[in-house]
C-alpha cells in the first residue's frame, strides 16, 4: 500500500529533518534555516500526494491511507493512522502554515536557530500525527507532544512575559489532558481492551452518568486548547508572549486540535452527553464570541488583539458544532480552516511592523501605510477575510454557522445565532479600528518615518495566503467536500441514537438535524 | 519449618547473589593489596559482576519455592534482580567520576553497593518475614555506610545518622510486627499469613506494612528522605532511589498479596489503608516538591511521589482479575523510574559545586541557577535532563509516560478510579516543577562565572547516554519490556 506509507511520510517526514538537523553545526544558522525550510516544503508537496489522493465520493472509505502496525500489542495500543476528509482538511492547513512560518522567522530568529528549527520541525510531526492518528492513546501521545516544542518556542525565543506566559500554556493544557488520559483507559476498557478509535467508536456501550464523566473529561482537554471561555486565561498570554512563528502556529493549528477533538472524538463517542450538554457548550460559544469581541474593543497590544479575535471566532466554531446540523458542522469545519488562514496572515503582519518596530503597541503606530503601502494593503485584505466580508473566505464559514445553528432543533437556538451575530458586527469594529488606527491618520510617530515595505520574501511569505482567502471565498467547495462525508456520518450517528432516545421516550422531541428553513414554522 | 534440607537447586537458584558477594570480595581484596592509586577498573568491575548477575538470574529457569518455601524464585524476582543489577551497573557508572574528582574512590565503595545489591536481590525473592529482614538488614546496612561516605560534611554526616536510626527503628519495627505474625499463626511465610486472623494478625501485619512504608518512603513515613537524600553522596542517591525503592516494593508486593489471598476483614482494611497511603505520598511528594530550590532535594521530594504511583499499582493488584495488568505495571514503572531517576541524579551530581579549599560546604551546591544557560553550556547534557525531567513528569513519548499509563490503567482495571484521578492530577502538578528545572536549563542565562566548560568524563558520559537511550526506547518502543513484565506478573506463592 504506497497509499498508506504517503502518509506515514507525511507525518514523519519533519521529525526525519529534525534529527538530522541535529548533526548540522549549530554555529551555520543558513544551514538550519534551508534544511527546515526544504523538510517543510517536501512535507507539503508530499501532502499533496494525500489531497489529490483523497476521494471525497459518497460511499468511499471513511478513513483513507490507512496504515495499521501493532506497537504495544498487549495492551491493545496501535499504531493506527488514517486520515477522514476533515482531518485531511486540517492536515493540508498544517503542512501549508509550516514552511511559510520558517520563512517568516528567517529574519526575526537569530538566537539558537538550530534548536528553533529542531523545535518547529518536531512540532510539524505531533501535529499532524493528532490528526492523523486512529488510536486514541498514539492521538493522546502526539497531542501531548505537540506541548513540549510549543512551550520551547513560547519559553525561549518568546518576549519579555515569556516565562509566565509559557508555563501557565503548558500547566492549563496539562492538567486538562490527564483527565483525559484517564477517560482514555477507561474507554479502552471498557471496549474490551482496545483503544483502536474505529473499533471503540464501534463497541463502545457506557451508561449515562459514566457517558457524562467521560465526555466532561475530553470536552476540558479540548475546550482549554479550543480555547473556550471561561477556559481561554492562557491564550493571550501565550500568543502576546510567543514570537510570530509560534503565534502562527498556536493560531493556525493548534487551536484547531481542540476543535477537531470535539468533532472526532468528543461528539462521536459520547453523543448522548453531547445532547446533554449541548445547550451549555453553545451558551458558552456564544459568550466567548460577545466577551472576546468586546475584549478586543479595549487592547492597546496589537497581537493580544488578534489573540482575543481568535477566542471569538474560534466560538463561532464551537457554535457551529454544537447545532449538530450539516450547515453548523460544516460551517464549523470550514471556519476553522479560514480561522487558520485569515488569523495566521494576521500574526505574520503584526509580527512582520514587530521586526521593523520592536513594539506591538498600537499607539506607537498611525499613517503608517503611508510609508508602507503594500503592507497596509495586505492588512486590509486580511482584515475584510477575518471579518467576514462576502467574497472572503471568512463570509462562508460564517454565514453557514450562523443560518446553521438559526435552523437547529436546539433550544433558544434563533437567540444564539443572533446574539453570535453581534460577534461579526463588533469584529468589524475592532478589526477596522485596528486598522484605522495603525495604517491611516497623520504619520506622528517620527519613528515610523523609515519603515521599510515588504521585501520579497515577506510576499512569498503572505502570498499563499492571500491567494488562499480569495479562493476559498470564491471557490469553497473543492475544500467544502472532503468535510462532506464526516458530516454526514456524524449527523447520521446522532439520528440513529436520537432514534433510540425517542423509544425510550417518545415525547422527546428531536433535537437534531436541520428544521423546516421556513421562518413561519417555528413556535 | 524445622530443618531444612538445601538442595543443590536451593543453592543454584542463588547464583546472582553468589555473583553479587563474590565480586565484593575480590574488591575488598584488591583494595587491600592496591598499591598503585589507580583505581580506574574498579568501576568497570562493579558494572561487569552486575551485568554478570544479572545474565546469570536471566539464564537459570525460575526454580520457585527454594530453601523450605522461605524464599521464592520466579519470573518477578528475575524482573526485580535486573532492575537492581541494571541499577547498580547506572550508579557505578555515575559514582566512579563522583568519587574521583573528589578523592573519594575506594574499593570498598563498590564492595558496599554490591553487598546492598545483593540483598536487594534476596529481598525480590524473600517468601517469609525473616528471610525479608535478613535481606533488609543486609541492604540497609551496606547503604548506612554509603550515605556516610562522604562523612566529613556537616549533611553527610546528619544525612548518615538520621538514615541509621530511622533504618534502625523501621526494622525494629517489622521484627516486632513479624514476632506478633508467629504469635497468631505459627509461622512467618508470607502464604501462612492469610491463614489466621484476629487483632494480633492484624497489628502484626500493620508493623510489618509500616516498617516497609519508611523503606518506600511513603507518607507520612517519609520524613527521613529529604535530608537523606540531599545530604548523601549523590551516586548513593541515586542507587537508593532506585534500587532500595525497588527491592522494597518488592517484598511489599509479596506481603501484600499474601495477605489479599485471605477473604477476612483484615484483608479488606489492609487494601484500604495502602489506598489511603497511595493518595497521601501522591499528594503531599508533589505538594512538598513544588517550593524546593534545590534540585537535589527535589527529586527527593518527587521519589517519594513517585512511590505514591507505585503505591497505587499495589493496591491495584488487590482483585485477582486485575493482578496481572497491576503487577506488569508495577514492574515497568520500577524499570522506567530506575533508568530515569539515575539519570537525573547524574546530571546533578556532574553539576553540584564541590566544597571549596577548606573544605567548607556550598549552600548552593545543588540551587536551580547551577542548571541556568545549561543548554549553551553542554547541550548534550541539557537534552538528557530535559527528557529525563519529562520522563519523570510522565509527558509522552518517554518511558514515565507508559510506565503511567500502565498504572493508571490497573487502576481503571481494578475500579480505583479516585485513585487514577488524584494520580493524574498530581502528577500535572508535578509538571510544574519538573518544568522549572526545563526553564533553568533552557530559558535562563548561565549565571556570572559558570560559563566555563564542564568536563564529563567517559563513565559519565556512557551512564548518562545509556540512562537516556532507555527513557526514550521504553517510550516509544515499550512493547518488548512490557512483554516481559507481563510475563514476570506471575508470582508464585
Amino acid at each position: 500500500m504506497s497509499q498508506a506509507n504517503l502518509l506515514t511520510i507525511v507525518v514523519f517526514l519533519p521529525l526525519a529533518g529534525a534529527v538530522a538537523a541535529a548533526f548540522f553545526p549549530p554555529a551555520e544558522p543558513k544551514q538550519h534555516k534551508a534544511l527546515a525550510l526544504i523538510v517543510t516544503v517536501a512535507t507539503f508537496l508530499a501532502s499533496l500526494g494525500l489531497w489529490f489522493g483523497f476521494d471525497a465520493a459518497p460511499g468511499a472509505r471513511e478513513f483513507q491511507f490507512e496504515v495499521q502496525a501493532p506497537w504495544i500489542p498487549s495492551l491493545g495500543i496501535g499504531f493506527h493512522l488514517g486520515l477522514d476528509g476533515v482531518a485531511l482538511l486540517l492536515v493540508m492547513l498544517t503542512t501549508a502554515l509550516t514552511p511559510i512560518v520558517v520563512l517568516s522567522s528567517w529574519n526575526a530568529v537569530h538566537e539558537r536557530v538550530k534548536e528553533f528549527m529542531i523545535a518547529m520541525l518536531v512540532l510539524e510531526t505531533a501535529m499532524l500525527g493528532s490528526f492523523a492518528a486512529l488510536d486514541l492513546i498514539l492521538f493522546y501521545v502526539f497531542w501531548e507532544a505537540v506541548l513540549v516544542p510549543m512551550y520551547l518556542l513560547i519559553g525561549i525565543w518568546g518576549s519579555e512575559n515569556r516565562l509566565y506566559a509559557t508555563v501557565k500554556f503548558f500547566v492549563f493544557t496539562f492538567v486538562a489532558s490527564v483527565l483525559m488520559l484517564v477517560a482514555i483507559i477507561y474507554v479502552g476498557a471498557k471496549a474490551g481492551g482496545t483503544f483502536d478509535y474505529v473499533q471503540v467508536r464501534q463497541v463502545l456501550q457506557v451508561s449515562g452518568p459514566a457517558q457524562r464523566w467521560l465526555f466532561l473529561a475530553f470536552a476540558v482537554a479540548f475546550a482549554v486548547k479550543v480555547p473556550m471561555f471561561p477556559l481561554h486565561t492562557w491564550l493571550p498570554d501565550a500568543h502576546t508572549e510567543a514570537p510570530t512563528a509560534g503565534s502562527v502556529i498556536l493560531a493556525g493549528v493548534l487551536l484547531k486540535m481542540g476543535t477537531f477533538g470535539f468533532f472526532r472524538y468528543a461528539l462521536p463517542l459520547f453523543p448522548e452527553a453531547t445532547l446533554h450538554y449541548r445547550t451549555a457548550i453553545a451558551a458558552l460559544a456564544v459568550i466567548g464570541i460577545v466577551y472576546g469581541a468586546l475584549m478586543c474593543l479595549v487592547q492597546k497590544d496589537m497581537k493580544r488583539l488578534v489573540a482575543y479575535s481568535s477566542v471569538s471566532h474560534m466560538g463561532f466554531v464551537m457554535l457551529g458544532l454544537m447545532a449538530l446540523t450539516a450547515e453548523g458542522l460544516t460551517g464549523g469545519v470550514y471556519q476553522m480552516l479560514n480561522h487558520g488562514v485569515s488569523t495566521g496572515a494576521l500574526f505574520l503582519l503584526v509580527g512582520m511592523l514587530y521586526e521593523r518596530r520592536h513594539t506591538r503597541a498600537i499607539a506607537e503606530y498611525g499613517g503608517v501605510a503611508k510609508r508602507v503601502p503594500w503592507i497596509a494593503a495586505v492588512f486590509v485584505v486580511v482584515t475584510l477575510s477575518s471579518i467576514g466580508l462576502p467574497g472572503t473566505n471568512g463570509f462562508v464559514g460564517e454565514f453557514l454557522i450562523l443560518s446553521g445553528t438559526w435552523l437547529a432543533k436546539l433550544a433558544h437556538s434563533p437567540w444564539f445565532s443572533a446574539v453570535g451575530a453581534t460577534g461579526v458586527i463588533l469584529g468589524a469594529v475592532y478589526m477596522l479600528l485596528l486598522v484605522e488606527r495603525v495604517f491611516f491618520g497623520p504619520l506622528q510617530n517620527k519613528k515610523n518615518a523609515g519603515l521599510l515595505d515588504l521585501s520579497l520574501r515577506e510576499w512569498v511569505v503572505i502570498a499563499p495566503l492571500l491567494v488562499l482567502i480569495g479562493v476559498m471565498g470564491l471557490m469553497p467547495q473543492p475544500f467544502l467536500d472532503p468535510a462532506r462525508q464526516p458530516v454526514d456520518r456524524l449527523l447520521s450517528r446522532f439520528a440513529q441514537v436520537e432514534r433510540r432516545l425517542q423509544e425510550s421516550d417518545p415525547a422527546r422531541p428531536p433535537t437534531t438535524g436541520t428544521q423546516p428553513p421556513a421562518l413561519a414554522g417555528r413556535e | 519449618m524445622t530443618g531444612i534440607i538445601v538442595s543443590p537447586a536451593d543453592v543454584t537458584s542463588m547464583l546472582p547473589v553468589a555473583i553479587l558477594v563474590a565480586g565484593a570480595l575480590v574488591l575488598l581484596m584488591t583494595e587491600v593489596f592496591l598499591t598503585s592509586g589507580r583505581r580506574g577498573y574498579m568501576a568497570g568491575l562493579t558494572v561487569v559482576t552486575a551485568v554478570l548477575a544479572a545474565l546469570a538470574a536471566l539464564a537459570t529457569p525460575p526454580a520457585g519455592r527454594v530453601f523450605g518455601g522461605m524464599a521464592v524464585v520466579d519470573a518477578f524476582s528475575t524482573f526485580v534482580t535486573v532492575i537492581v543489577c541494571g541499577g547498580l551497573a547506572l550508579s557505578a557508572l555515575v559514582g566512579a567520576p563522583w568519587l574521583h574528582a573528589r578523592g573519594a574512590e575506594r574499593g570498598e565503595f563498590y564492595a558496599l553497593s554490591l553487598f546492598a545489591t545483593s540483598g536487594m536481590v534476596l529481598l525480590g525473592s524473600a517468601a517469609d518475614l525473616l528471610v525479608a529482614f535478613i535481606a533488609i538488614e543486609v541492604m540497609s546496612l551496606a547503604t548506612y555506610a554509603l550515605a556516610a561516605w562522604m562523612r566529613r560534611g556537616r549533611k553527610p554526616a546528619e544525612a548518615a545518622f538520621k538514615y541509621f536510626l530511622l533504618g534502625a527503628f523501621s526494622s525494629a519495627l517489622l521484627l516486632y510486627g513479624a514476632a506478633l505474625v508467629y504469635g497468631a499463626t505459627g509461622s512467618t511465610l508470607f502464604a501462612d499469613l492469610s491463614r489466621a486472623s484476629g487483632s494480633l494478625l492484624f497489628c502484626g501485619v500493620a508493623l510489618v506494612g509500616a516498617g516497609l512504608a519508611f523503606k518506600i518512603a511513603a507518607v507520612p513515613f517519609h520524613l527521613w528522605t529529604p535530608d537523606v537524600y540531599e545530604g548523601a553522596p549523590t551516586p548513593v542517591t541515586a542507587f537508593m532511589a532506585a534500587g532500595v525503592k525497588t527491592a522494597a516494593f518488592a517484598v511489599l508486593t509479596r506481603v501484600a498479596l499474601a495477605v489479599w489471598a485471605g477473604a477476612g476483614a483484615s484483608s479488606t482494611s489492609f487494601g484500604a489503608v495502602i489506598a489511603w497511603l497511595a493518595i497521601l505520598t501522591m499528594l503531599f511528594g508533589n505538594l512538598l516538591a513544588i517550593p524546593q530550590r534545590s534540585v537535589k532535594r527535589m527529586l527527593a521530594y518527587s521519589s517519594i511521589a513517585h512511590a505514591g504511583y507505585l503505591l497505587v499499582g499495589v493496591v491495584s493488584a488487590a482483585a485477582v482479575g486485575g493482578r496481572e495488568s497491576a503487577l506488569s505495571g508495577l514492574l515497568f514503572y520500577l524499570a522506567a523510574y530506575t533508568a530515569t531517576v539515575i539519570g537525573a541524579f547524574a546530571v546533578v551530581g556532574a553539576l553540584e559545586r564541590r566544597d571549596d579549599a577548606a573544605g567548607r560546604e556550598a549552600a548552593d551546591a545543588w540551587d536551580l541557577s547551577r542548571l541556568s544557560g545549561l543548554a549553551r553550556r553542554r547541550p548534550g547534557l541539557a537534552f538528557a535532563m530535559a527528557i529525563f525531567m519529562l520522563s519523570l513528569a510522565g509527558v509522552p513519548p518517554t518511558a514515565g509516560f507508559i510506565g503511567k499509563l500502565l498504572i493508571f490503567k490497573a487502576a481503571i482495571n481494578a475500579q480505583a478510579y479516585p485513585l487514577a484521578v488524584i494520580g493524574v492530577l498530581t502528577s500535572a502538578l508535578g509538571a510544574y516543577y519538573y518544568l522549572r528545572v526545563v526553564v533553568f536549563m533552557y530559558m535562563r542565562a548561565p549565571e556570572a562565572g559558570e560559563e566555563g566548560a564542564l568536563t564529563l568524563g567517559p563513565a559519565l558520559s556512557v551512564a548518562l547516554a545509556l540512562s537516556a537511550a532507555a527513557v526514550v526506547v521504553l517510550g516509544v518502543g515499550p512493547g518488548p519490556i512490557a512483554e516481559l513484565a507481563r510475563a514476570a506478573s506471575v508470582i508464585g506463592q
